[in-house]
């Protein structure tokens, strides 16, 4: 029993891992533009499908593919947020979800309409699963799990230390006082339209590698980015990341009392809890 | 030809219904909606349930509007205070958690293979022209619901909605009770999309949870939007231009020989989701737009 839920612990982890990048990128667009923005789902099926390109009808190692995923999803991001959301920047927020949930039609519908509606998989080289302690672990696990934290140190270290993370934050804090600072709010937008993008995209690599690829792979996880966004406070990184890994970790735990198809209603479960008790999430900076 | 158009027509009146309830609730009062679907689902599931096992359309109709209302009351007193963008998130949310919900209580709902077999109503009287009995027999719900609405939007109780609408706050410093209204209006959308559950229910005599999905609702803010939000008419119109949009790609098959199904289907979201966007950018307000009541000043 104990060996069971450790094991459901680090399936956690890895499902933690995969929702925070999109999780952060997600949170930080929605402090700037103050809208849920719902093609993210549609980013990562872009980025799976993008990488599933490279790495099999190009042939390339999936390490690459995983590169020019990331690449296509910030062009991407950056694409649908210059095409559709530029010209709305005033309007309500409804507005604008809307129009996000229309790109994320465009989107989805364009991997369906070249690739098709069915399953696929990486080619990926076989490598034995490492049992730890009684728990199995894939390599491609603890590889995703590794890049995951590497991307989650690099975002952090933007944020922090450098001229953009600040103006970034800076634009999150207070739009109209960022701006009355000089601060080119449009270029912050692009830039963090185009990061979103990438982070998205590849989790959208991770999910892919991790379990299979279909165009509504995206979608069905977009429920628990946003409810690990919300958990952590919309606006904050680190929250972000926490946030993630607390639904990742309750989202595999709760397979031990709950069928698999509720695995996603437990994310929005939350999601409406926190909204109603504390509408301004659980972490403050 | 004539079968299909009335196939045409009855999905243009369940998308109709649709509309109008969406109208009282985005329309007139300004409350957002993103779950359409799942009172149309449970309109649909209320009435299937019931009639499948042998209980009068009757029951199974005041079943479906009475359930959907529930529903619609239920979301709207637990989110409405909410502010306006965690609303999208959270409506959408609650319509895929009912989805779930079917899709997992198959003691209840049958699952992911759905109830079949829902008798159809009347159905022994005719030999043939059911179809068009069924069509007549929605064009008139259509009807009757419009012109409910439309006392109700002429009436005092709409001129507060609209009121909530504008402005809330104001509203609410006039001495209405903003949050009873903001829930009546929700519940009355809800009944209505139930009412459309019930309608499709018996039409297409099957109902399954892959129907039920968060596509369906925007197709119905496409058709509110583009009929004219606000206006009762626009949203009948705006069933008709959704209908157009989506049969128009079954008909540019005929001209592009390499069309599968698949991308057929996805073809057609992808001029929904541009058709969408387009709206938002060049008009918003519709093709007829709401008519503005004259000043009183």
């Amino acid at each position: 029993m104990l060996l069971s839920l450790l094991q459901f612990f680090f399936n956690g982890l890895i499902s933690g891992g995969i929702l925070a990048l999109p999780a952060i990128g997600f949170s930080l667009l929605y402090k700037i533009l103050r809208f849920p923005n719902f093609a993210f789902g549609s980013y990562l099926t872009c980025g799976a499908y993008a990488a599933l390109f490279v790495n099999e009808t190009l042939g390339q190692p999936i390490l690459l593919a995983f590169v020019a995923a990331m690449a296509t999803t910030a062009l991407i991001g950056v694409a649908v947020d210059q095409g559709a959301f530029r010209r709305l920047r005033r309007r309500r927020p409804l507005t604008l979800a809307i129009v996000s949930i229309g790109a994320s039609f465009i989107l989805e519908n364009t991997v369906r309409f070249i690739w098709g509606g069915g399953l696929q998989h990486y080619r990926l080289p076989v490598y034995r699963d490492i049992t730890l302690g009684g728990i199995h672990m894939g390599k491609e696990q603890i590889t995703i799990l590794g890049i995951a934290s590497f991307f989650m140190v690099l975002v952090q270290a933007l944020l922090q230390r450098t001229r953009l993370g600040k103006a970034m934050r800076a634009l999150a804090d207070n739009p109209q006082l960022a701006e009355i600072k000089g601060i080119d709010t449009e270029r912050i937008i692009l830039l963090t339209s185009g990061i979103g993008g990438a982070l998205a995209g590849a989790s959208g690599v991770f999910l892919g590698v991790d379990t299979v690829i279909d165009p509504l792979m995206g979608f069905n996880l977009i429920l628990s980015v946003f409810a690990g966004a919300i958990l952590g406070g919309i606006g904050s990184a680190k929250g972000a990341m926490a946030g993630a890994l607390v639904i990742g970790l309750a989202e595999e735990i709760s397979l031990i009392v709950l069928p698999s198809t509720y695995k996603s209603a437990l994310g929005l479960g939350i999601i409406i809890l926190i909204l109603i008790l504390r509408p301004s999430g659980f972490v403050r900076n | 030809m004539s079968a299909y158009l009335v196939a045409i027509g009855t999905f243009v009146g369940i998308y109709a219904l649709l509309a109008l309830g969406l109208n009282v609730q985005w329309g007139f009062t300004g409350l957002v909606n993103l779950g359409h679907v799942g009172f149309f689902a449970m309109g649909a599931y209320s009435t299937a349930l019931l009639t499948v096992h042998g209980a009068p359309f009757a029951l199974g109709l005041a079943a479906a509007i009475v359930m959907s209302a529930c529903l619609g009351a239920f979301v709207a007193m637990t989110t409405l205070r909410l502010k306006e963008d965690f609303l999208t998130i959270v409506t959408l949310g609650f319509s895929e958690i009912f989805r779930l919900f079917l899709i997992n209580e198959d003691w209840l709902t049958r699952g992911a293979n759905g109830i079949t077999g829902i008798p159809r109503p009347w159905r022994s009287f005719f030999s043939q022209g059911y179809e068009l009995f069924y069509l007549c027999l929605i064009s008139a719900v259509v009807l009757i619901v419009y012109l409910i609405l439309e006392r109700i939007r002429r009436s005092p109780y709409g001129r507060v909605l609209r009121a909530i609408r504008e402005d809330d706050e104001i509203a609410s410093v006039a001495g209405k009770n903003v949050f009873r209204f903001k829930v009546q209006a929700f519940t009355l959308g809800a009944a209505i999309a139930g009412l459309a559950g019930f309608l499709y229910a018996h039409y297409i005599t099957y109902v399954s949870p892959d129907t039920f999905v968060p596509a369906l609702t925007i197709y119905v803010w496409v058709a509110l939007i583009a009929g004219g939000s606000g206006n009762n008419r626009g949203a009948i119109l705006g069933a008709f231009v959704l209908m157009g949009f989506l049969e128009g790609a079954r008909f540019v098959k005929d001209f592009i020989p390499f069309l599968t199904d698949v991308r057929l289907a996805a073809a057609r979201e992808i001029i929904v989701g541009l058709a969408l966007i387009l709206l938002m950018f060049y008009k918003q307000e519709g093709l007829l737009p709401e008519e503005r009541s004259k000043s009183l000043v």
